[in-house]
């Protein structure tokens, strides 16, 4: 929102304070600036003159060349405004001054000598207008600097919209202008209103309110409207502060609005000459003041005339038909509080965010309505003498909020602060921000404001603020915390996460992903991944995807997709949530997972699968102290039938591992052998590590003898292991794997497995004998369980 | 046998050892003289024929040579593993240093690495670190921190809803109230977590975003702890001291409410791009616990009371990295995200 220095120091005497003052000390206790806007700079030179002649130009056929006349001289202006007449008084620029656009020399334009330029409203950035010079009705005296008499130079304040969402006393500028005045402890004036008590006799415009969601309904109308144009002071103040002078009833209510805070609304009263305040049904169709047809959502609040005749969408736009054009010359006033949800949910709904509606948003006071009609009607009659107010101030005040009033020891705001604040600048900071404020004793009774007491103050805590940002947050002393020396808990799951992630990275060399919580369900289809999604968005328009997914693998097959034609290897994983289902209570299931895909065009699946092995024993035994193993079992359809398996541990299944199945693969990019790992990152870190132990080791010699084992091609390395685990040797430390062997020629469907025993004692060197023994004992072991040793 | 002889042995040794080019052809010559059918033998073996007045002369020669010829031998040998070296060294092909070597590993994503940075910083100042599930309920989101009904944040411009009446979680704070609930009344604990908004995406927002949390809460905590708590903690993280300052903000979670910008750290406050010219950088949000959240959290709020604050890991990320594009963090792009390796 723009705000007018001018403006507020209409309320507020600012003198010797300096613009960088006003800004920070606004910004600490109130709200954020975002930027300030010197108005007027610019302008320099720039004084009323008067068109004697006008004669077109010989080389040219739309420009003009002019006597004019600015005060001291007469000069000779090219002009190409199409606007221009003899006798017209417009705002020149003389040679040496300067308008917004730069500086003005003397030139010649086509062959003719130019001293100067006649200038449109948006060029000395005043106004809006710039079809053609301006065209001044006023009275003023020919010569005379323009800033002389137009409030040109200004400071515009544009403050961060979001920072007064709480606050809907600040948006207009007398609210802003009492922020001021208790800032830097100076008076606020009042705001002139016209009496509306002198208007009792008068009839009384019926009003009803048809809705939970109208507070109040305030009406005034107006007879023998004569002026057509706002004064310029008007005209140039809402344009500085963001809006656009249209005509003088139309400015006259957003003035008010920008004044007081509170939006109303001109309805011609040839046209409304009642109000109804309803709701829509949801058919009703409107045309607003632009000529947009809009249909309200069902429950949208609408003002309607006597006969239901809906004839604005309240507190958002107001409708063609009843709208004053320039030949209006009755109004129906409206002053109004509407109930702010209803008034964002219609806004957004018809998507029409206007200056009104972003205002009732903000929960507005209902006291207002009287002072917004006294307010617009004080201007009025100050610019229009003529006007004749033909009814009584017409009100009908549905909801009331209660009075807020708040009992508390001024003791509590210093307790917060950790200042010490005395009772009395809490008093007066109080006071000066219009809160009622009663001593009892040591405590303190305070009644909130009408205008802070619509949703923002209720409680002591609101009132710690209002003292401690007044107080100066920058004359707040920083205050250690008390030392509490107790050790702190550590969560496994959270602990171990960055440390796989580190080690996926650093010793795996893959790259960490965050992919979004979508299912991409066109994605996923197309490449042939069956995947579910338990639970979808309401809304998925910004989204792009309509569910949440289950699985955390399809979103590393969709990255290694995206990258398949800059890579030849692939290496991704991803700590990420995925919803696994719905439980009785219709909650998420929700599980933190890990996922890793290997993919590479020249490793073969079988090395990338013992690569991702390699990774999650390592992490899972290394990091957690848990020993993995792979199993068979049913894991996701799109993974490989043969070659995919269960991850588990003794005493938990974590998930799968396993080669993307052929299908998704020839989808994928079948230059690529694929392998991928999903598994329950929080069940695994929570799984119980065993006690790591330091084996004794031998002084004595160790002894290794390589055995060829020689066992069906099917005989996987667990079952032949199971089969060795019988044999037992008390020289024996164990064994382990060194190669395997196949060839079809010398040993048909049988492989040779190498594996080296290590033999050792703890007390002595082993002797010939004893090796000799366990060799004796360990060829008729494997012999007698149908094994053979080759070579 | 004559010492006539022994002179002979000796001129021929000179000679041969003279002309030895190779440690073998040493080894050749150290057998045909010292080995055990050597001369040095041979002379030894004739010992016996001469003469007895000779006898002592002869001893005294023959042992003279042969040690000569050991400390001869040895001499070469030396020298020839000496020279063996040298040419060694002389025949060796000086390597390409100036090859690049392959440091190629993966990489985090730089949420992960300035996380790990800023809860290390937490943990130091004796926090525990938490978690919460991206898919939230209403109370916990919305109700338990005090937003109420109506407030503008529930609409589904703002919040993804989901089709059973969950949603996606909008703020760290949906997990406050387990956590105070868990660790309360009287706790330090941080929550980073990923949170969602129905917005549309460009190169500053993005609908999926992280953001740590942290509340602190005891007995008679103040707003001159906040501060002190906040300018401890940013120094720690931009590692020199970071003036600060409050500005009021509004949070239904907190009362009062603040912001906390940091005076740019990397202008100093002179204004830069990365502050936007204004000198200081937004980022913090920041207040006292409302008294309704300690309530709903089964925490009596006359006896006890705390703060609350939020950091914003995206903007973070991206003051840190120059990153352009807010998009990427979320992103498969490897050819970006690849380049962040492991720690910064």
């Amino acid at each position: 929102m723009k705000i007018s220095i001018n403006w507020i120091k209409d309320y507020v005497d600012l003198s010797g304070i300096e613009i960088d003052e006003l800004v920070k000390r606004f910004n600490l206790s109130t709200a954020e600036i975002e930027g300030v806007e010197v108005k007027g700079a610019d302008v320099q030179n720039v004084v009323f003159g008067k068109v004697l002649k006008v004669e077109n130009h010989p080389e040219s056929n739309h420009l003009h060349i002019l006597k004019v006349d600015v005060g001291d001289e007469v000069v000779q202006i090219v002009c190409g405004a199409p606007n221009v007449y003899e006798g017209m008084v417009t705002a020149v620029c003389k040679v040496g001054g300067q308008v917004c656009a730069g500086k003005i020399k003397a030139t010649k334009l086509v062959g003719v000598d130019s001293c100067g330029m006649c200038c449109a409203e948006a060029e000395l950035g005043i106004g809006s207008d710039d079809d053609g010079i301006m065209d001044i009705k006023e009275d003023v005296q020919i010569g005379a600097d323009i800033k002389s008499v137009w409030p040109v130079d200004d400071v515009v304040l544009e403050i961060d919209n979001k920072s007064l969402t709480n606050r809907p006393d600040l948006w207009g500028h007398y609210g802003l202008a009492r922020e001021f005045a208790v800032i830097f402890d100076r008076e606020l004036k009042k705001m002139p209103l016209d009496d509306l008590k002198a208007y009792d006799k008068l009839p009384e415009i019926p009003i009803q309110i048809e809705t939970e969601n109208c507070f109040r309904y305030s009406s005034v109308s107006v007879d023998n409207i004569t002026a057509k144009k706002s004064p310029r002071e008007m005209a140039i103040r809402l344009n500085y502060a963001g809006m656009r002078d249209i005509n003088l009833l139309a400015d006259l209510t957003n003035y008010v609005m920008l004044d007081v805070g509170l939006p109303m609304h001109a309805f011609d009263n040839k046209i409304v000459d009642g109000i109804n305040v309803i709701e829509s049904d949801g058919e009703i169709q409107m045309t607003t003041l632009e000529g947009e047809e809009h249909r309200p959502p069902k429950g949208a609040v609408l003002i309607s005339d006597k006969n239901k005749e809906p004839v604005a969408i309240a507190g958002v736009k107001g409708g063609l038909k009843s709208g004053i054009s320039d030949d209006t010359n009755s109004v129906l006033f409206e002053a109004a509080v509407f109930d702010s949800t209803a008034i964002r949910k219609s806004a957004r709904t018809i998507g029409l965010i206007t200056d009104a509606s972003q205002r009732y948003e903000k929960s507005l006071d209902p006291e207002m309505t009287p002072i917004a009609l006294a307010r617009i009607l004080k201007l009025l009659k100050d610019i229009d003498s003529g006007v004749k107010v033909t009814s009584r101030l017409s009100d009908c005040y549905k909801k009331k909020y209660d009075k807020k009033t708040i009992e508390f020891d001024p003791k509590f705001i210093g307790k917060i602060v950790g200042e010490d604040i005395s009772k009395e600048f809490i008093v007066k900071t109080l006071k000066a921000l219009e809160f009622g404020v009663k001593e009892k004793g040591e405590r303190l009774e305070v009644e909130v404001p009408t205008f802070r007491a619509t949703k923002d103050v209720s409680i002591k805590e609101d009132l710690v603020e209002e003292v401690a940002r007044l107080y100066g947050y920058d004359n707040i002393k920083p205050a250690p915390l008390a030392f509490d020396a107790a050790p702190q808990n550590l969560i496994k799951s959270i602990e171990y996460e960055y440390d796989t992630k580190l080690m996926l990275a650093e010793k795996y060399n893959a790259n960490e992903i965050h992919s979004h919580i979508w299912n991409f369900e066109d994605f996923n289809k197309s490449h042939k991944i069956d995947t579910k999604s338990y639970v979808s968005l309401l809304d998925s328009s910004n989204a792009g995807q309509s569910g949440i997914r289950s699985e955390l693998l399809p979103t590393l097959i969709r990255c290694l997709d995206e990258n398949k034609n800059n890579y030849d290897s692939v290496r991704v994983f991803e700590i990420g949530r995925v919803v696994s289902g719905l439980d009785d209570e219709n909650i998420c299931d929700e599980h933190k997972k890990l996922a890793i895909l290997f993919a590479s065009q020249k490793k073969t699946e079988f090395e990338l699968f013992t690569e991702l092995k390699t990774a999650i024993v390592d992490i899972a035994k290394n990091l957690m102290g848990i020993d993995v193993e792979l199993d068979k079992g049913d894991t996701v359809p799109y993974l490989h039938p043969v070659n995919s398996f269960r991850v588990k541990s003794r005493t938990a299944d974590y998930g799968y591992m396993g080669v993307i199945h052929p299908e998704v693969k020839k989808a994928t990019d079948k230059r690529f052998n694929v392998v991928g790992l999903e598994i329950d990152f929080d069940k695994l870190a929570n799984t119980v590590a065993y006690a790591r132990k330091i084996k004794s080791v031998s002084k004595y010699q160790a002894v290794e003898i390589d055995y060829n084992v020689v066992c069906d091609k099917t005989l996987i390395y667990s079952e032949l292991q199971k089969k060795l685990s019988k044999f037992k040797s008390k020289i024996m430390l164990g064994y382990s794997l060194v190669d395997i062997y196949q060839n079809e020629q010398t040993l048909g469907d049988k492989k040779s497995v190498t594996l080296r025993f290590t033999l050792c004692s703890q007390d002595h060197t082993l002797s010939g004998e004893e090796i000799e023994k366990f060799r004796a004992d360990f060829v008729e072991y494997i012999t007698r369980n149908g094994l053979e040793i080759r070579g | 046998m004559e010492l006539n002889e022994i002179y002979e042995v000796e001129k021929k040794f000179d000679a041969e050892i003279e002309a030895v080019a190779a440690l073998a052809e040493l080894e050749t010559i150290r057998v045909k003289y010292l080995g055990k059918k050597g001369y040095i033998t041979d002379i030894m073996s004739k010992f016996r024929e001469v003469p007895a007045d000779q006898k002592k002369e002869f001893g005294q020669k023959v042992n003279a040579l042969k040690n000569k010829i050991e400390n001869k031998i040895e001499e070469t040998k030396l020298a020839l593993e000496q020279k063996a070296i040298e040419a060694e060294i002389n025949s060796t092909e000086m390597f390409d240093y100036s090859l690049p070597v392959d440091t190629e590993t993966g990489s985090l994503n730089p949420r992960t690495i300035i996380q790990k940075q800023v809860v290390d910083i937490f943990k130091n100042m004796g926090f525990v670190v938490e978690d919460g599930n991206e898919v939230e309920t209403d109370y916990n989101n919305f109700e338990s921190v005090n937003v109420p009904k109506s407030h503008p944040a529930r609409d589904t411009q703002d919040t993804f809803w989901l089709s059973n009446g969950q949603l996606l979680k909008t703020q760290t704070s949906a997990a406050q109230n387990r956590i105070l609930r868990t660790y309360g009344p009287v706790c330090k604990v941080i929550f980073p977590g990923r949170v969602f908004r129905n917005e549309q995406l460009d190169a500053r927002h993005e609908n999926t975003f992280f953001q740590l949390e942290g509340v602190v809460v005891g007995k008679n905590i103040t707003v001159a702890n906040l501060i002190y708590f906040e300018k401890a903690m940013l120094k720690a993280l931009f590692k020199k001291d970071i003036e600060v300052r409050l500005r009021p903000g509004f949070f239904p979670f907190t009362e009062p409410s603040y912001e906390m910008d940091a005076k740019c750290p990397f202008c100093g406050g002179r204004g830069c791009q990365t502050c936007g010219g204004s000198g200081w950088i937004e980022l913090c949000p920041c207040g006292m616990i409302h008294p309704n959240v300690l309530k709903m959290a089964g925490i009596d709020p006359d006896e006890y009371n705390g703060f609350a604050f939020g950091l914003g890991f995206d903007r973070l990320v991206m003051i840190r990295t120059n990153l352009d594009d807010i998009r990427h963090l979320n992103s498969n792009n490897l050819k970006v995200m690849s380049q962040f390796k492991t720690k910064m």
